[in-house]
This record gives structure tokens, C-alpha cells and sequence, in this order.
């Protein structure tokens, strides 16, 4: 069975947003929510690095672990869902989930926050798959139809993978091989002085513990 | 080694022995001596910077990004988890054994001491010590503070003693009538709680007789403690209730009012103070209602009816009643054999 993991290469991402777009739009996802969105670090300064986060489908998933009304499930893909019939909107699995997947929508009165919307993996919800009921509470079911989620196929750099876990890391592994880890072989600092190609210039006089 | 004559030899040898063994110290251990001034750690790993950046420990957000919102640029916050651990491994046992602790210790304390009695038993004799606003006020708070005792733990533990009960749709029904009405009595319950406070803080001012009081456990040792209008244990109670439920109300409405760009962090310490003190605040609550009902003989009456027994006044009030009896209130009360107040003893300033 596959186990599904997103990844997202930040050696490649060039915060081209494609992924945040194309999910927004297959997904009509409620206004104030949003299910991907693209973080930049040091932007503007050599060394910029772009991440698309989402969901991240963890194992230990600590959204389901905090819900009061036990919402979530897991499909056998290991993608993590939940039930808007049964949430409450009460935003404890906003407060404990490390990457701020889950969302409410913006258009309710203080106190009220609606149900929680997440991203699904494009994998839908408990409704029958591919109905109109679905589609208008969780977005589009693409895993039922055999495909992949479309953020990942948008992506135009293919920094963002989705998939068997295995397949991503088999894949990143090559990149990792083929690039040589020139950007950041630990090391190459020193000994080649020009600090690898991609390597950020405010390390001049910085280690990596901190100081 | 070169030979030695064998007299000298014996003498000789412990000597080169113990300079040989110095000399391979010194050898092996003096090159090393500059590896320890020597700077080691300087050669940053590139990725290091980057990975930190992005397990985000420290203020402030360095990530940027198109969406708009609170923490839009924090890729991985990790006091989610924190939180998680605390509410999921600490909060839910310990709460539950703190509940479960009082309400048994409760129990054995009725099993052993029983009902206590008002000594002498009752004179018939009525004083009035409550007015209809006072219960009034005192009722509304019971009434909204369990109202939301019990829909919050509703919401803590539902999950794992109702969802085996009413299944996960009936749960899911109820608990968001729980969340709702935890929702609109909670400001409510602000109001009542301030008007209580203002309404009782004078009486409840610390004292000397009251420090007293719990020194001999309220007279459960060390013989009869002189009490005023309240005792120790109730100004307790009363302070717990006033800065526990503050606390509590104050947090409930940064929870509750969460359309002001509250981010995560203050969210969590927020829901940290709320639900810490509502349990130790409803564990006090038991023994508030024990006392209050069955732990002491004619206490219940004078919140419902607003009157209490004069026998019961001057055994648990007896100071109090010394100020009564000083005003010339009661003045056709016939002394009763239990006086055992001290003469010329008046606390000033308590309501009468």
C-alpha cells in the first residue's frame, strides 16, 4: 500500500505560487482559507530559499490527537481526513498542528469559526467519492479518479512532489545525487572558500551553533 | 638500554622507569595542548542557517509569503506540539485525578466526621444574614459557573466517556451545543462574577482571626476558632473564585473574541490558563457545596432563605454576633450557655 508524502524540493522552488493557485481554484476552497501557501526565507538576500507547505499527513498526526470530537480519520494511503459533519469548530487542531494546516473561514461572526478546512491530499472527504456533496464540502476527490494532487502536478519546477513516499524519496535522492549536495556539503566553505553555489553570504563569521 | 653495573642497576632502574613513562606523558599529551585554544568550530554548514529559519525556535518570523494572515510566515510551529503534549499528557489525567481526588476525599471525610451539627441544637431563633440580592447574586453564579464546568468538560473529556455513548454524530451534536453554550454563558457569567465580587469583597477582607481560624482547621483541631461575618475558609474560597474566575474570564475572551489577530502562541497559553484553573476551580467547588449543604447543619439556609439559626451563629460566628449584639441588634436573643467569645472583642467593618 502506498503511504502518500508531499515534498517539497526548496533547492528548486521558485515561489512561483502555482501550487497555492492551482489548489484555491480546483478546490473552491472558502474564502479566508487558505490550503497551501508558499513561505520564503531571506528573501531578497543570496541564500532566498521557497517551501510550499500544506498538510503534511503525519503519522502521529497531532490534529486528530487534540480534536474533542475526533473528527479526523486515516485513509489506508496514510492521507489524513476529516468529517465536517461532525467538527465543531472549535480551532484546537489549528493550535497544535506544527504547519498551520488546518483553516477556518473568514466570513463568520467572533467566537463562530465555522468548520475547519484542510488540505486533503485532494483525497476528498467521507462523502461518496467524486459526488457533488463532496466536491462542495471537501474539494476535489483526484485520488479516487487514480491522480495525483494538483498542486504538485502544477508545480513548475517539480520542487513540489506528491505521492508513494517511497517513489518521492527515490526521486529526491537522484536530485540529491546528481546536484552533488554542492549547496550545501558541509565543509565546502572551507576548504573551496567560494562556499558552494547556492550558499548564502551572511555566514561570514557565523557557525552553525547559533552565535 | 644500555648495561649498568649490577649494583647500580637495582638503584637505577625505578628512576628511568618513572622518567620514561613522564617523558611519554609529555610526548603524547603536549602537542595536544594547542588543539585545545585551537578554533574548532568555525566552519558553518550552509544548510544550518536555513534549517533553523525554518524550525522557526526563534522570535521573530523571518519567512515571508503571499498569504496573508497571523503566522502565514511560520513554516513549522513547534509549540503546537507542546501544547498538544501538555493538554493531551498532563491536563486530561491530571484533571481527572485532581476531580476524582477531592470528590474521594469528600467522601471519606463525611463517612468518618459526618454531618456537623449546630452544637446545642437549633434555638429557633432566626438572624438574618443574607439579603435577596446576595443570593440572588450567589445562585446566578452557581448556576452559569456549573454551567460551564459541565460543558467544558463536556469538550475536554467528551471524546473519551460520551463518543462510546451517544456514538460520534450524537457526540458531535452535542458537544457543539456544549461549545455554543460554553460560548454565550461565559461573557454572562463575567458580569455575575463581577457583581459578586464587588458585592462580597468588604466582608471578605483578610484578618488576624481569620489566619486563626485556619491555623486550628476552622476548630476541626485546637478547640472553638472565632470567626467574623466569614471565616477563613470562606475569604479563601471567595479570593480563589475572585482571581481564579478573572483569570479564567479573561482568558475565556481571548479565546472566545479569536477574530483579532490572535496567533497561535497566545491562543495556547491562553487555553493553558482557562482550562488549568476551571478544574482546580470546580474542585473547590465540591467542598464550597459540601460545606455549604451537607458537611455543615443549617449553612444551606442561609442562602436560600437568607436567615440561619442563632445557635449556628454563635457557634460558627461568634465574633460576628458580638457585633450584632454590640449595635443592639438582637436584643431579645437570651444568652446562650455556648458564648465562649472572648469579652470586648469587636471586629470592625463586617456587614451585617
Amino acid at each position: 500500500m502506498a503511504r502518500m508524502k508531499f515534498l517539497c524540493d526548496a533547492e528548486r522552488c521558485i515561489e512561483c505560487n502555482a501550487c497555492v493557485t492551482a489548489c484555491k481554484n480546483e478546490n473552491e476552497v472558502p474564502w479566508g482559507v487558505n490550503r497551501r501557501r508558499v513561505v520564503t526565507i531571506n528573501d531578497g538576500s543570496p541564500g532566498e530559499r521557497s517551501m510550499s507547505v500544506a498538510c503534511m499527513h503525519c503519522s502521529d498526526a497531532p490534529c486528530a490527537a487534540v480534536c474533542p470530537v475526533d473528527c479526523f480519520y486515516f485513509t489506508d494511503d496514510g492521507v489524513v481526513l476529516h468529517d465536517k459533519d461532525i467538527c465543531i469548530g472549535c480551532g484546537y487542531c489549528f493550535y497544535a498542528c506544527p504547519f498551520g494546516a488546518p483553516q477556518f473561514p473568514a466570513n463568520a461572526a467572533f467566537g463562530s469559526r465555522g468548520k475547519m478546512d484542510k488540505c486533503t491530499f485532494c483525497g476528498g472527504g467521507p462523502e461518496p467519492d467524486n459526488s457533488a456533496e463532496e466536491f462542495r464540502k471537501y474539494g476535489r476527490n483526484r485520488l479516487a479518479e487514480g491522480k495525483l494532487p494538483l498542486c504538485a502536478e502544477m508545480c513548475s519546477t517539480k520542487a513540489l512532489i506528491a505521492g508513494d513516499g517511497d517513489v518521492v524519496s527515490d526521486i529526491f535522492r537522484e536530485r540529491v545525487t546528481y546536484r552533488g549536495a554542492a549547496a550545501m556539503a558541509w565543509g565546502w566553505g572551507v576548504a573551496y572558500g567560494g562556499r558552494g553555489k547556492r550558499a548564502g553570504r551572511n555566514l561570514e563569521g557565523r557557525d552553525s551553533t547559533g552565535d | 638500554m644500555t648495561a649498568k653495573p649490577a649494583g647500580e642497576k637495582s638503584q637505577r632502574k625505578p628512576h628511568i622507569g618513572r622518567w620514561l613513562v613522564c617523558l611519554l606523558a609529555v610526548v603524547l599529551v603536549v602537542p595536544l595542548i594547542p588543539y585545545t585554544f585551537a578554533d574548532r568550530g568555525n566552519v558553518p554548514n550552509p544548510g544550518a542557517d536555513l534549517w533553523r529559519e525554518v524550525r522557526q525556535r526563534e522570535a521573530p518570523v523571518t519567512g515571508t509569503t503571499q498569504v496573508k494572515g497571523v503566522d502565514t510566515g511560520v513554516l513549522i510551529n513547534i509549540r503546537g506540539e507542546q501544547w498538544r503534549q501538555f493538554r493531551m499528557q498532563t491536563l486530561l489525567p491530571a484533571g481527572g485525578m485532581v476531580l476524582g481526588a477531592v470528590v474521594g476525599l469528600i467522601a471519606l471525610f463525611y463517612l468518618v466526621r459526618g454531618t456537623i451539627r449546630v452544637p446545642g441544637g437549633r434555638s429557633g431563633k432566626r438572624i438574618q444574614r443574607f439579603t435577596e440580592y446576595d443570593r440572588i447574586l450567589h445562585w446566578s453564579t452557581v448556576f452559569l459557573f456549573y454551567l460551564l464546568a459541565v460543558t467544558g468538560l463536556v469538550l475536554l473529556y467528551g471524546r473519551f466517556l460520551l463518543i462510546p455513548l451517544l456514538g460520534p454524530d450524537g457526540f458531535a451534536v452535542t458537544a457543539s451545543a456544549c461549545k455554543e453554550a460554553h460560548n454565550l454563558f461565559g461573557p454572562l457569567f463575567f458580569v455575575v462574577l463581577v457583581l459578586l465580587v464587588i458585592n462580597f469583597i468588604r466582608s471578605n477582607l483578610p484578618k488576624w482571626v481569620d489566619i486563626k481560624w485556619l491555623l486550628k482547621g476552622g476548630g476541626l483541631f485546637g478547640g472553638h476558632a472565632s470567626a467574623g461575618y466569614f471565616n477563613g475558609g470562606e475569604k479563601i474560597w471567595f479570593w480563589l473564585v475572585t482571581l481564579f474566575g478573572l483569570a479564567i474570564c479573561v482568558s475565556g475572551f481571548v479565546l472566545l473574541f479569536q477574530n483579532f489577530d490572535q496567533g497561535r502562541q497566545l491562543m495556547e497559553i491562553s487555553h493553558v490558563i482557562h482550562s488549568s484553573l476551571a478544574l482546580l476551580l470546580v474542585a473547590g467547588s465540591f467542598g464550597h457545596a459540601y460545606i455549604g449543604t451537607l458537611g455543615m447543619e443549617g449553612s444551606l439556609e442561609s442562602m436560600t432563605t437568607g436567615s440561619v439559626d442563632a445557635n449556628w451563629a454563635k457557634a460558627h460566628h461568634d465574633l460576628w454576633m458580638e457585633e450584632r449584639a454590640a449595635k443592639g441588634l438582637d436584643e431579645n436573643a437570651a444568652p446562650s450557655p455556648e458564648q465562649q467569645s472572648p469579652p470586648g472583642k469587636t471586629a470592625p467593618g463586617y456587614q451585617t
